[in-house]
């Protein structure tokens, strides 16, 4: 037995070191494993919690009968389209914040309080305004992602050197080049570390708009599964959720901020 | 110093006292109709109502007793789980991918299920904010013991430290300021999570609060939610989770990120 673990985790050293991306595969092997074998002996009921296999069936049913791609386009759409408003128009409002004292006093405390509501607890309000509908589910998602990037875009611009400042006036910067080549620089690694937090709410934010609004989306798949009792459907959107924020957050976000960080050498927090 | 403290604090309440004038006159005189947005007077009525009837208290008291039983059991199993895993730079490699997923996945995504598990009520929320905590914290304090630099443990170990000594005032010191960024984003998740689940899956708390009153119309009872909801995570951040990272991360020096 303890020949045959040492062997397998040999090979799985070995096949890791070769591919480094599938090192962050093999520890789902012995989950989904687990998670077979639990099923498998009836420990809980079946319509508590279904079986890898049956998730899978779903899976290729769902994408067959084309839900499961239009839902997941739905809701992808609605994030990007969230976080591209909430990006357009928190960098500036952070430059503004970061920049002006008078701005500082007066939008500070309003943005440390606004951000402390939260996206959710707007929902209800919104949805008397706007109905059941788009609109209100990009207005949370834009609220969400806005706070934590324009609060890093202030870090950012307050956390760059005066002597920078004084350095670019005094060899003659206008002040758009300022803006254009010592500002917004500067503050670029928080801006993205701003932006992976935004996400990283705005996500979480969007499934809840999605199950308490929806109308379609991962979010609704989940709760409309959950209605009629299907945790199949459940688990699998789950899971969707899960590999897709992975794949978001790991391979596009991450590298970004690292690319930011690293070039212009500021990760000081 | 005194008269600075009073003019900073003047100076943070400035701001909010003309947004309440604002709106104290904008509202009455465009005549905007109170089912979109509700007076002032209207909400200062409705909190008053709230206290003495004792509702707001309940709701207030039901949110924050299911948010304080959820973190702290995830607290109590997820710092010693992420410590025991983190020690050997072999276990904490292996399974940093699989905790990273079910972060990522933490909080909202799992009501549906919570709610077909638990059933509508006390522990499907409980729940919710368990999860929420619970992988955040145990990704972070894996984080927290490997990046303690091997040599700090292998000095400690030949200066003779034993394994309490080594967990007391190595292990844990390193990992405290991931720890507190952990349980800083777990609780932030937990909370929306907490009201997004309240309006789903209860009868009493502050997300429910707000949804009933949505049924009828009562933007007055809305608003005076969303105030709650604002200071007390205010007042849990600030009065909180402010000084413990003060204590933790300013005493031990370690801001910088790896």
């Amino acid at each position: 037995m303890k020949q045959f673990l040492l062997k397998m985790w040999s090979h799985c050293v070995r096949l890791t070191t070769r591919w480094p991306s599938i090192a962050s595969i093999v520890p789902f092997i012995p989950v989904v494993a687990a998670w077979w074998i639990v099923t498998e002996l009836q420990i809980f009921p079946r319509a508590f919690l279904p079986g890898p296999a049956e998730v899978v069936r779903s899976f290729g049913a769902l994408v067959y009968m084309g839900i499961l791609p239009a839902y997941l386009q739905d809701s992808i759409v609605r994030l990007a389209v969230g976080a591209f408003w909430g990006v357009a128009l928190g960098i500036p409002l952070g430059i503004l914040v970061g920049l002006n004292q008078r701005a500082r006093t007066a939008l500070w405390p309003l943005l440390l309080f606004f951000q402390a509501i939260g996206d959710i607890a707007w929902l209800p309000i919104l949805v008397i305004w706007f109905g059941y509908g788009l609109t209100t589910i990009t207005v949370v998602i834009v609220y969400t992602v806005i706070f934590p990037v324009v609060l890093n875009t202030v870090l950012g611009v307050r956390s760059i050197p005066i002597t920078l400042h004084r350095a670019a006036q005094s060899l003659g910067a206008s002040r758009i080049r300022m803006l254009w080549e010592v500002v917004l620089p500067g503050a670029l690694p928080n801006i993205v570390t701003g932006l992976r937090n935004g996400l990283g709410y705005g996500w979480r934010a969007l499934i809840a708009t999605e199950i308490i609004v929806g109308t379609s989306g991962i979010g609704f798949l989940m709760f409309d599964a959950r209605r009629s009792g299907s945790v199949v459907e459940i688990l699998l959107g789950m899971i969707i959720l899960g590999i897709l924020w992975y794949i978001v957050d790991s391979w596009i976000l991450a590298p970004i901020e690292r690319a930011t960080g690293q070039r212009w050498g500021l990760v000081t927090r | 110093m005194m008269l600075r403290r009073l003019s900073s604090a003047f100076w943070f309440g400035a701001p909010f006292m003309v947004l309440l004038i604002l709106w104290a006159v904008f509202i009455p005189y465009f005549e905007v109709n109170p089912r979109l947005f509700p007076h002032l007077s209207s909400v200062i009525q409705a909190g008053i109502e709230g206290i003495q009837d004792g509702t707001l208290i309940q709701h207030i008291g039901a949110s924050l007793l299911r948010v304080a039983v959820g973190t702290v059991l995830a607290l109590l199993i997820a710092i010693p789980l992420g410590i025991a895993m983190g020690v050997s730079p072999m276990i904490s490699s292996f399974l940093t991918p699989l905790f990273r997923f079910f972060s990522v996945l933490a909080g909202i995504a799992w009501i549906p299920i919570a709610t077909l598990w638990f059933g509508y009520g006390f522990g499907a929320i409980t729940f919710v904010i368990f999860n929420a905590v619970f992988f955040i914290v145990t990704y972070n304090t894996l984080l927290g013991v490997s990046t303690i630099p091997l040599q700090v443990r292998n000095a400690a170990a030949s200066l003779g430290a034993g394994r309490w000594a080594m967990l007391t005032e190595v292990l844990l010191p390193g990992a405290l300021p991931n720890i507190v960024t952990g349980i800083r984003t777990g609780l932030g998740f937990a909370w929306r999570g907490l009201i997004a689940a309240e309006m789903i899956a209860t009868n009493v708390g502050l997300g429910y609060m707000l949804f009933v009153a949505r049924d009828f119309y009562r933007t007055e009872v809305i608003v005076l939610g969303m105030i709650v909801i604002g200071v007390l995570w205010l007042l849990l951040d600030r009065l909180v989770l402010a000084p413990i990272e003060r204590a933790t991360i300013e005493r031990w020096g370690m801001v910088q990120r790896a």
